[in-house]
């Protein structure tokens, strides 16, 4: 019992034995992830497993990013790293530095060449789209008959319109035969003649997906003469079937909406157009009558009688302005008289003979201022204070 | 669906007869003419509009519906 090891060495040991090994500290290692835990420290610890048994794994913060997408149960993988010992445990692991998905590089493969092929042949092309009709009565849904993908649909579909017809097309959405069972279920729903048409399914990987890559549903999609909206997974998703359709919609709810036009929209837009036509006819009414108005009026302005009592006014206006003037010239002209007689007043010669002094006139009654102009026996008038007599040039002086 | 689905084009022409009947030229026999028109397309919308619940119908392969 002298030779007896302890833990340590022995573990230490096997370590350095495993270190050592070529073939350990460069290994690929495909299998089934199992007991996958994501620890708050960044490790991640989990299982690989096949049908014969399973090996630990671990992956340390440090190599995070060799690991691209979220490791989960199930998953078929190809872990790359090396196998080693963890002496606390005295158990062999295999450290891991990549994990990659197997079997995807051939589906991305095939998904790349059939997108391609169909690119090529035009099945994308935006003038085969058809567009969408605004408003339904019948929606066809191709989802599977449980799941959060025909519930949202339905729900959504409920709440916008509870009076568009849903046909639903159970079909398989994942698994062998699910391409044809989505086929057939364009096909029927196509044959119901409903007025759109939602495939799709909700999220999963890309292998859940895959029956949305496959070339009949393609077809399918791309031959259907009723609009069909490709509702496939998250809004990451991308699959064949949402570049072949005429929409594409980010998830089975989107898909609802695009669908189903909102019944309450439509109340609110009639009773617009109803309040619209009310108000334009009681305004055309309302104006066609202050138009009447307005014309009556007119004509009421434009009657003959009116125009005889214009005239009248007229004429009775002018008459005044006649009188007013005629009036005003005579009092002109009384007041002017007026004048002269003052005047005359004092020019008068009567006045002069009421001093004593007479007016002698020849017998044409020219005043006689000078002795030429009376000869010898030539008749004259004398104007005295209160008349006048008649009266005969005697002699004339030498 | 035997029907086509009017109720784009019913708007389409209830929007139009609006503006017509903005114009102030019109006269009051081509308003009246449009309004009428116009409140026939309304009832026209409400009928097409099949206002009846309706449930979920599933689709089985021999073509036939039922109830989901």
């Amino acid at each position: 019992m002298k030779n007896a090891y302890t833990v340590k060495q022995v573990n230490s040991y096997i370590k350095n034995m495993f270190t050592q090994d070529f073939m350990l500290s460069r290994i690929y290692v495909k299998g089934e992830v199992s007991n996958c835990k994501y620890h708050t420290s960044g490790h991640i610890y989990f299982s690989l497993k096949d049908e014969s048994g399973t090996i630990a794994c671990v992956m340390f913060a440090g190599s995070r990013q060799g690991l691209s997408f979220r490791l989960e149960e199930g998953q078929q993988v190809i872990v790359f790293g090396s196998v080693s010992v963890y002496e606390r445990s005295g158990q062999y692991q295999l450290y891991a530095r990549e994990i990659v998905r197997d079997g995807l590089g051939a589906l991305y493969e095939r998904f790349e060449a059939l997108k391609n092929e169909l690119a090529e042949m035009g099945m994308f092309a935006p003038e085969y789209k058809q567009p969408i009709p605004r408003y339904i009565r019948t929606l066809g849904v191709v989802t599977a008959p449980t799941g959060a993908a025909v519930r949202d649909i339905i729900n959504i579909a409920a709440r916008r319109n509870p009076f568009v017809q849903i046909i639903l097309y159970p079909a398989q959405v994942q698994g062998e035969g699910a391409s044809d069972s989505i086929v057939r279920g364009i096909r029927m729903l196509e044959q119901k003649k409903t007025d759109v048409i939602i495939i799709g399914r909700g999220g999963g990987s890309i292998e859940d997906l895959w029956a949305f890559n496959e070339e009949n549903v393609a077809r399918a999609v791309f031959e259907c003469s009723v609009p069909v909206i490709s509702a496939v997974g998250h809004e990451t998703d991308t699959t064949i079937s949402d570049y072949v359709a005429d929409l594409r919609a980010p998830t089975p709810s989107a898909a609802a909406e695009l669908a189903v036009y909102d019944i309450r929209e439509v109340y609110e837009k009639l009773s617009g157009c109803r309040r619209m036509l009310c108000d334009r006819i009681t305004r055309t009414i309302a104006d066609k009558r202050s138009k009447a108005e307005h014309m009556r009026v007119r004509l009421r302005y434009a009657h003959p009688r009116q125009k005889l009592r214009e005239n009248r006014q007229y004429a009775a206006e002018l008459e005044n302005k006649l009188r007013m003037l005629m009036e005003n010239r005579l009092d002109r002209d009384r007041h002017r008289l007026a004048l002269y007689i003052e005047k005359m007043k004092g020019l008068s010669p009567l006045e002069k003979l009421s001093h004593g002094y007479s007016y002698v006139t020849t017998e044409d009654g020219v005043n006689v201022r000078r002795v030429s102009q009376a000869k010898a026996g030539a008749r004259l008038r004398i104007y005295v204070q209160d008349g006048s007599y008649p009266a005969v040039v005697a002699d004339e002086d030498k | 669906m035997e029907e086509k689905i009017t109720l784009e084009d019913m708007f389409r022409e209830l929007e139009t007869l609006t503006e017509q009947m903005e114009d102030p030229d019109i006269t009051l026999e081509q308003s009246f003419d449009l309004y009428n028109r116009g409140m026939e397309l309304l009832k026209k919308c409400n009928e097409s509009i099949d206002s009846v619940e309706k449930k979920v119908l599933v689709l089985d392969e021999s073509g036939e519906t039922h109830e989901f």
